[in-house]
Protein backbone atom coordinates (compact mmCIF):
# COMPACT_ATOMS: atom_id res chain seq x y z
CA UNK A 1 0.00 0.00 0.00
CA UNK A 2 1.49 3.34 -0.94
CA UNK A 3 1.85 6.37 1.26
CA UNK A 4 -1.03 8.39 -0.23
CA UNK A 5 -3.56 5.57 0.17
CA UNK A 6 -2.39 4.92 3.70
CA UNK A 7 -2.84 8.63 4.54
CA UNK A 8 -6.36 8.63 3.09
CA UNK A 9 -7.29 5.53 5.06
CA UNK A 10 -5.76 6.99 8.22
CA UNK A 11 -7.82 10.16 7.74
CA UNK A 12 -10.92 8.02 7.23
CA UNK A 13 -10.16 6.00 10.37
CA UNK A 14 -9.65 9.20 12.36
CA UNK A 15 -12.98 10.52 11.11
CA UNK A 16 -11.38 13.53 9.40
CA UNK A 17 -13.02 12.62 6.10
CA UNK A 18 -16.12 10.70 5.18
CA UNK A 19 -16.19 7.39 3.29
CA UNK A 20 -17.41 9.22 0.16
CA UNK A 21 -14.52 11.67 0.32
CA UNK A 22 -12.06 8.84 0.83
CA UNK A 23 -13.49 7.04 -2.18
CA UNK A 24 -13.19 10.17 -4.31
CA UNK A 25 -9.58 10.74 -3.20
CA UNK A 26 -8.61 7.14 -3.98
CA UNK A 27 -10.32 7.42 -7.36
CA UNK A 28 -8.33 10.59 -8.02
CA UNK A 29 -5.13 8.74 -7.10
CA UNK A 30 -6.02 5.94 -9.51
CA UNK A 31 -6.59 8.49 -12.27
CA UNK A 32 -3.08 9.85 -11.70
CA UNK A 33 -0.93 6.70 -11.68
CA UNK A 34 2.33 8.68 -12.04
CA UNK A 35 1.87 10.32 -8.67
CA UNK A 36 0.66 7.03 -7.27
CA UNK A 37 3.70 5.06 -8.41
CA UNK A 38 6.07 7.77 -7.18
CA UNK A 39 4.51 7.58 -3.76
CA UNK A 40 4.52 3.81 -3.97
CA UNK A 41 8.25 3.79 -4.46
CA UNK A 42 8.53 5.56 -1.15
CA UNK A 43 9.72 8.79 -2.69
CA UNK A 44 8.05 12.12 -2.13
CA UNK A 45 7.78 14.65 -4.94
CA UNK A 46 11.01 16.61 -5.08
CA UNK A 47 10.45 20.29 -4.33
CA UNK A 48 11.03 22.43 -7.39
CA UNK A 49 13.79 24.84 -6.52
CA UNK A 50 13.75 27.05 -9.60
CA UNK A 51 10.33 28.55 -8.89
CA UNK A 52 10.21 32.31 -9.33
CA UNK A 53 6.58 33.37 -9.52
CA UNK A 54 3.22 32.69 -7.94
CA UNK A 55 0.55 32.71 -10.65
CA UNK A 56 -3.16 33.24 -10.17
CA UNK A 57 -5.23 32.75 -13.31
CA UNK A 58 -8.99 33.15 -13.35
CA UNK A 59 -11.19 32.46 -16.37
CA UNK A 60 -14.79 33.34 -15.72
CA UNK A 61 -17.68 33.37 -18.14
CA UNK A 62 -20.69 35.29 -17.00
CA UNK A 63 -23.99 35.46 -18.79
CA UNK A 64 -24.98 38.82 -17.42
CA UNK A 65 -24.75 40.80 -20.63
CA UNK A 66 -24.47 38.24 -23.37
CA UNK A 67 -21.22 36.37 -23.91
CA UNK A 68 -18.71 38.09 -21.73
CA UNK A 69 -15.52 36.87 -20.16
CA UNK A 70 -13.63 38.02 -17.13
CA UNK A 71 -9.96 37.13 -17.10
CA UNK A 72 -7.46 37.61 -14.33
CA UNK A 73 -3.80 36.90 -14.79
CA UNK A 74 -1.58 37.77 -11.85
CA UNK A 75 2.09 36.95 -11.47
CA UNK A 76 3.76 37.79 -8.18
CA UNK A 77 7.49 37.22 -7.72
CA UNK A 78 8.12 34.77 -4.90
CA UNK A 79 11.01 36.96 -3.76
CA UNK A 80 8.44 39.66 -2.95
CA UNK A 81 6.37 37.19 -0.92
CA UNK A 82 9.46 35.97 0.92
CA UNK A 83 10.48 39.54 1.73
CA UNK A 84 6.95 40.29 2.93
CA UNK A 85 6.94 37.28 5.22
CA UNK A 86 10.38 38.26 6.52
CA UNK A 87 9.14 41.79 7.20
CA UNK A 88 6.07 40.40 8.96
CA UNK A 89 8.42 38.43 11.20
CA UNK A 90 10.13 41.68 12.21
CA UNK A 91 6.94 43.37 13.40
CA UNK A 92 7.20 44.05 17.16
CA UNK A 93 5.09 41.82 19.38
CA UNK A 94 2.71 44.58 20.55
CA UNK A 95 2.12 45.67 16.95
CA UNK A 96 1.33 42.05 16.00
CA UNK A 97 -1.40 42.01 18.63
CA UNK A 98 -2.92 45.13 17.04
CA UNK A 99 -2.71 43.59 13.56
CA UNK A 100 -4.31 40.34 14.76
CA UNK A 101 -7.07 42.33 16.46
CA UNK A 102 -7.71 44.34 13.27
CA UNK A 103 -7.83 41.12 11.24
CA UNK A 104 -10.28 39.58 13.71
CA UNK A 105 -12.52 42.65 13.39
CA UNK A 106 -12.55 42.06 9.63
CA UNK A 107 -13.57 38.45 10.20
CA UNK A 108 -10.14 36.97 9.48
CA UNK A 109 -9.04 34.76 12.34
CA UNK A 110 -5.34 34.68 11.58
CA UNK A 111 -2.29 35.03 13.79
CA UNK A 112 0.49 36.75 11.86
CA UNK A 113 3.09 35.44 14.30
CA UNK A 114 2.44 32.06 12.64
CA UNK A 115 3.59 33.52 9.33
CA UNK A 116 7.14 32.17 9.04
CA UNK A 117 9.52 31.85 6.08
CA UNK A 118 9.73 28.07 6.49
CA UNK A 119 5.93 27.83 6.29
CA UNK A 120 5.95 29.84 3.05
CA UNK A 121 8.63 27.57 1.56
CA UNK A 122 6.59 24.52 2.50
CA UNK A 123 3.50 26.05 0.92
CA UNK A 124 5.42 26.88 -2.28
CA UNK A 125 6.85 23.37 -2.43
CA UNK A 126 3.39 21.85 -2.10
CA UNK A 127 1.62 24.29 -4.40
CA UNK A 128 2.26 22.48 -7.66
CA UNK A 129 -0.97 23.18 -9.44
CA UNK A 130 -4.15 24.03 -7.63
CA UNK A 131 -7.24 24.36 -9.76
CA UNK A 132 -10.70 25.25 -8.50
CA UNK A 133 -13.78 25.10 -10.72
CA UNK A 134 -16.65 27.29 -9.61
CA UNK A 135 -20.17 26.93 -10.96
CA UNK A 136 -22.73 29.54 -10.05
CA UNK A 137 -26.06 30.74 -11.34
CA UNK A 138 -24.57 33.32 -13.70
CA UNK A 139 -21.82 31.25 -15.23
CA UNK A 140 -18.64 29.33 -14.56
CA UNK A 141 -15.17 30.20 -13.35
CA UNK A 142 -11.89 28.37 -13.14
CA UNK A 143 -9.28 29.57 -10.68
CA UNK A 144 -5.76 28.21 -11.08
CA UNK A 145 -3.05 28.90 -8.52
CA UNK A 146 0.42 27.60 -9.16
CA UNK A 147 4.10 28.42 -8.97
CA UNK A 148 6.37 28.58 -12.00
CA UNK B 1 18.04 44.45 -8.78
CA UNK B 2 15.49 47.19 -8.14
CA UNK B 3 12.63 47.72 -10.61
CA UNK B 4 13.47 50.13 -13.40
CA UNK B 5 10.27 50.57 -15.38
CA UNK B 6 6.56 50.12 -14.83
CA UNK B 7 3.60 50.21 -17.17
CA UNK B 8 0.09 50.92 -15.93
CA UNK B 9 -2.88 50.76 -18.32
CA UNK B 10 -6.46 51.32 -17.22
CA UNK B 11 -9.45 51.07 -19.55
CA UNK B 12 -12.91 51.81 -18.28
CA UNK B 13 -14.70 54.97 -17.28
CA UNK B 14 -11.21 56.45 -17.05
CA UNK B 15 -8.68 55.50 -19.70
CA UNK B 16 -4.98 56.08 -19.34
CA UNK B 17 -1.68 54.46 -20.05
CA UNK B 18 1.41 55.29 -18.02
CA UNK B 19 5.02 54.36 -18.58
CA UNK B 20 6.82 55.06 -15.32
CA UNK B 21 10.61 55.28 -15.49
CA UNK B 22 11.14 54.05 -11.94
CA UNK B 23 14.89 54.42 -12.16
CA UNK B 24 14.39 58.20 -12.40
CA UNK B 25 12.00 58.15 -9.45
CA UNK B 26 14.53 56.20 -7.34
CA UNK B 27 17.22 58.74 -8.22
CA UNK B 28 14.89 61.57 -7.12
CA UNK B 29 13.96 59.75 -3.90
CA UNK B 30 17.50 58.73 -2.98
CA UNK B 31 18.44 62.04 -1.23
CA UNK B 32 15.23 61.88 0.84
CA UNK B 33 15.96 58.26 1.75
CA UNK B 34 19.48 59.16 2.85
CA UNK B 35 18.14 62.01 5.00
CA UNK B 36 15.46 59.78 6.57
CA UNK B 37 17.75 56.77 7.11
CA UNK B 38 19.33 57.99 10.40
CA UNK B 39 15.86 58.73 11.83
CA UNK B 40 14.66 55.29 10.79
CA UNK B 41 17.71 53.67 12.41
CA UNK B 42 17.18 55.62 15.66
CA UNK B 43 13.49 54.64 15.64
CA UNK B 44 14.30 50.95 15.12
CA UNK B 45 17.00 50.95 17.81
CA UNK B 46 14.57 52.64 20.23
CA UNK B 47 12.02 49.87 19.45
CA UNK B 48 14.70 47.19 20.08
CA UNK B 49 14.36 46.00 16.50
CA UNK B 50 17.35 44.73 14.54
CA UNK B 51 18.24 47.34 11.92
CA UNK B 52 20.11 45.10 9.47
CA UNK B 53 17.35 42.54 8.85
CA UNK B 54 14.73 45.29 8.43
CA UNK B 55 16.79 47.16 5.83
CA UNK B 56 17.66 43.89 4.09
CA UNK B 57 14.00 42.84 3.98
CA UNK B 58 12.87 46.23 2.65
CA UNK B 59 15.53 46.13 -0.06
CA UNK B 60 14.56 42.55 -0.90
CA UNK B 61 10.90 43.62 -1.18
CA UNK B 62 11.89 46.47 -3.51
CA UNK B 63 14.01 44.26 -5.72
CA UNK B 64 11.39 41.51 -5.58
CA UNK B 65 8.86 43.75 -7.29
CA UNK B 66 10.51 43.11 -10.65
CA UNK B 67 8.44 40.77 -12.75
CA UNK B 68 5.13 41.63 -11.09
CA UNK B 69 2.34 41.31 -13.61
CA UNK B 70 -1.34 42.08 -13.06
CA UNK B 71 -3.77 41.76 -15.94
CA UNK B 72 -7.46 41.93 -15.17
CA UNK B 73 -9.96 42.08 -18.03
CA UNK B 74 -13.64 42.38 -17.36
CA UNK B 75 -16.35 43.46 -19.79
CA UNK B 76 -15.81 47.19 -20.29
CA UNK B 77 -12.92 47.43 -17.85
CA UNK B 78 -9.35 46.33 -17.78
CA UNK B 79 -6.28 46.96 -15.69
CA UNK B 80 -2.77 46.07 -16.70
CA UNK B 81 0.31 46.55 -14.55
CA UNK B 82 3.76 45.24 -15.31
CA UNK B 83 7.00 46.04 -13.53
CA UNK B 84 10.38 45.47 -15.13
Amino acid sequence: MNEHRRKILDMLAEGKISADEAERLIAALEKNPAADSTAGAGATAAPRTNLKYLRVVVDASEEVAGDSMTKVNIRVPLQLLRAGVRLAGLIPTEARAHVNEALREKGIAFDISQLKPENLEELIAQLNDLSVDIDHAKGQARVKIFCE
Amino acid sequence: MIPLLAVVRVKGAVRFSLWLPLFLIWILLLPFALVLLPFAIVFLVARHTAVGPVIAAIFEAFSGMRGTHVDVCAPGNSVFVHIW
